[in-house]
């Protein structure tokens, strides 16, 4: 449309719009130049990997990375306490802990906020929802790490109830998967997301309903769920891009690292790495640690480029098996 | 800063909320139990997560926050502390510049591609769109921009020397040049923006084919039409832009920790190594100095540009 309608035979507009496809297709294809090179890079011998200039193909293609990977925990127990894949797992039971929790949660209040509340209550509701959007997450940080210990008491200690020595009864989620799950509970984002699709829902749809009879939940299991699964492949797989990928809230509140997940194990075997030296070939030779023997045995940067495709696998798979709601999900019109 | 257009919007009838009301008379009651059914585990999960802990921060700030031990009431000794600090000032300093040079260099190309993106074909926008994407994980992409910056046989350090012919550059170890390093993935990196795309489609087109006859020229339309319309979303992407900025983290510190002589050190990197230290209360306070600068931030922006396309 910004392109003339008329006159696009001109050579001029042909060859600015050549240019604008040239532009758009680099990015594509810088997008997918991280891809490529990992994967290269992780089927490199150890030498080849930090060798410059880069080769673009490995001389000798070889999985030793691969296999290195996964014995880390054998050679390395101070490193990794856990074989790798019980690290994949912790991550799995956080992320599907929070989806299930969460999405039901969320979706239920914006199903209502949109359809159900209407009146002076439904703007500081919904104030009340997405509010917290407006504000730095950093701050609460602290409390709500407190709050897993003694929940309600951002305390160490709980306290007594007036006129007796007997602490009040608390919570304590700290150290568990909980930690992770409860706190993630209710997402503004989504709820946004969620609101903005069940408003384009027509009121006619639902009251046809209602004369019909039926609870207001069936209402919404029968009629608005068949309709609405773009908005959900989109929301869960946002909070399970999200939950896989964090890193700074389980750290805080795991400190078991059986059931650290796998962000934090990487990160911890990324640390041994430099600590080690092999990040810098300079000082490789020279430098004793737990990971010493696996290092020996040719493992470098191709071992982390194995363990980053590890961990993006899982976030892959869901966006190849959901591509197509999430093009709906988020109403690309037209492109059928 | 206002991106005031001088043309006027052609007469579009809005026939949506005329049709959506007669059925209010007619609506059947709904029943007040089930909707607060509906409702009520996500006021507690938002209380209880969202707001109290924010309130609790404040509270805080202004005791020993011990995680053992008894509880102490401090006043603004921990501010005190803090603002005598000359590492929270420059910490202060690094987050300004990250989130100020960020926005300025990588804020406007999401939505250029966008723009750019909705002239293609539908069949060539699918596929672009599919490859883009294409999903690689935080961490995975910090690993891979570690393994592009080595000094020693990075590609990037590969490309400045073999390809370009200039001298090796201390990438990320360079105090005057980290920041910008740090933000250079994000502008190499371009792809577009999901929201805008969305928001461009909901523009009618004959309001291309309006300005066409009268004559505009490419960047014309962009600027008159395309622009002032997605105004309301740019202007809500700019506010989350500015408080995910300032609490930039996980990227700069996996990068470099901070470093080279805290050139890269974050507010939240620094509250980070404040807690380590034990001094849970100091690091409560900069946390609500950080969340003060960004509501101050937020303020003034909500005050100097208003969402209203037509305006």
């Amino acid at each position: 449309m910004l392109f003339p309608t008329v006159g696009r035979k001109q050579w001029q507009v042909r060859l600015g719009w050549y240019g604008v496809q040239v532009l758009l297709w680099t990015g594509v294809i810088l997008h997918l130049i991280p891809f490529y090179l990992m994967l290269v890079t992780s089927i490199k011998p150890a030498s080849e990997a930090m060798a410059m200039p880069p080769t673009l193909w490995p001389k000798e293609p070889t999985f030793v990375a691969w296999r290195l990977v996964w014995q880390i925990s054998d050679v390395a127990q101070s490193v990794l306490s856990q074989p790798l894949y019980r690290y994949f797992l912790n991550s799995l039971i956080m992320t599907f802990g929070v989806i299930a929790l969460s999405i039901p949660v969320t979706s239920l209040a914006a199903y209502a906020s949109s359809k159900l509340i209407k009146g002076p209550l439904a703007r500081p509701l919904f104030i009340f929802f997405i509010g917290t959007l407006m504000m730095p997450g950093i701050v609460t940080l602290i409390p709500s790490f407190l709050l897993t210990r003694n929940f309600p008491f951002p305390l160490p200690v709980a306290p007594t109830i007036p006129g007796t020595d007997i602490a009040f009864p608390t919570l304590r989620i700290w150290n568990t998967y909980w930690a992770v799950i409860i706190p993630a509970g209710f997402s503004a984002g989504n709820f946004l997301l969620f609101k903005g699709f069940f408003d384009s829902i027509p009121d006619s749809i639902i009251n046809a309903a209602r004369v019909d009879g039926g609870s207001e939940f069936n209402i919404f299991r029968r009629i608005v769920l068949p309709m609405s699964k773009p908005v959900y492949a989109v929301t869960i797989y946002f909070t399970f891009g999200g939950v896989w990928d964090s890193y700074l809230w389980p750290l805080v509140v795991i400190q078991d690292s059986a059931i650290a997940p796998l962000t934090v194990a990487i990160r911890r075997i990324t640390d041994a790495f430099s600590y080690a030296g092999t990040t810098s070939p300079m000082t490789a030779m020279g430098a004793a640690s737990a990971l010493q023997p696996l290092i020996e045995q040719g493992l470098s940067w191709n071992g982390l480029m194995v363990l980053g495709l590890l961990q993006a696998l899982p976030v892959f798979i869901f966006f190849i098996i959901a591509r197509e709601y999430l093009m709906q999900g988020v109403r690309i019109q037209g492109l059928k | 800063m206002a991106v005031t257009a001088p043309v006027a919007p052609p007469p579009v009838p809005t026939a949506e909320p005329a049709a959506a009301a007669p059925t209010a008379a007619a609506q059947p009651a709904v029943r007040r139990w089930q909707v607060w059914a509906f409702v009520l585990p996500a006021i507690l999960f938002q209380f209880f997560w969202g707001w109290y802990p924010m309130l609790v921060a404040i509270f805080l700030s202004l005791t020993n926050a011990p995680i053992r031990g008894q509880v102490t009431f401090v006043g603004f000794n921990n501010y005190a502390r803090l603002l005598a600090d000359p590492l929270v000032a420059m910490s202060f300093r690094v987050t300004f510049v990250y989130a100020g040079l960020g926005i300025l260099l990588t804020f406007g190309i999401p939505i250029l591609i966008a723009i750019l993106l909705m002239e293609m074909p539908p069949r060539l926008i699918r596929v672009m769109m599919l490859l883009w994407f294409v999903p690689l994980s935080g961490i995975a992409s910090t690993i891979f921009w570690q393994y592009m910056y080595n000094e020693q046989f990075g590609i990037l350090q590969f490309i400045a020397t073999e390809v370009l012919g200039l001298p090796p550059r201390a990438f990320l170890s360079n105090e005057r040049w980290v920041i910008f390093w740090l933000i250079f993935p994000g502008i190499l990196m371009f792809g577009p923006g999901l929201y805008y795309m969305t928001s461009l489609q909901s523009i009618p087109r004959s309001y291309f084919e309006a300005a066409e006859i009268e004559g505009a020229s490419f960047w014309r339309k962009i600027w008159t039409i395309s622009l002032p319309r997605m105004r309301p979303i740019i202007s809500m992407s700019l506010i989350f832009a500015i408080i995910g900025s300032m609490q930039e983290f996980a990227f700069p510190d996996l990068m470099t920790r901070g470093g080279p002589n805290g050139a890269s050190r974050t507010v939240v990197m620094y509250m980070f190594d404040i807690l380590n230290d034990g001094r849970y209360g100091d690091a409560t306070a900069l946390s609500v100095m950080l969340f003060a600068v960004i509501m101050v931030l937020v303020l003034v922006y909500r005050r100097l540009v208003t969402d209203d396309p037509d305006a």
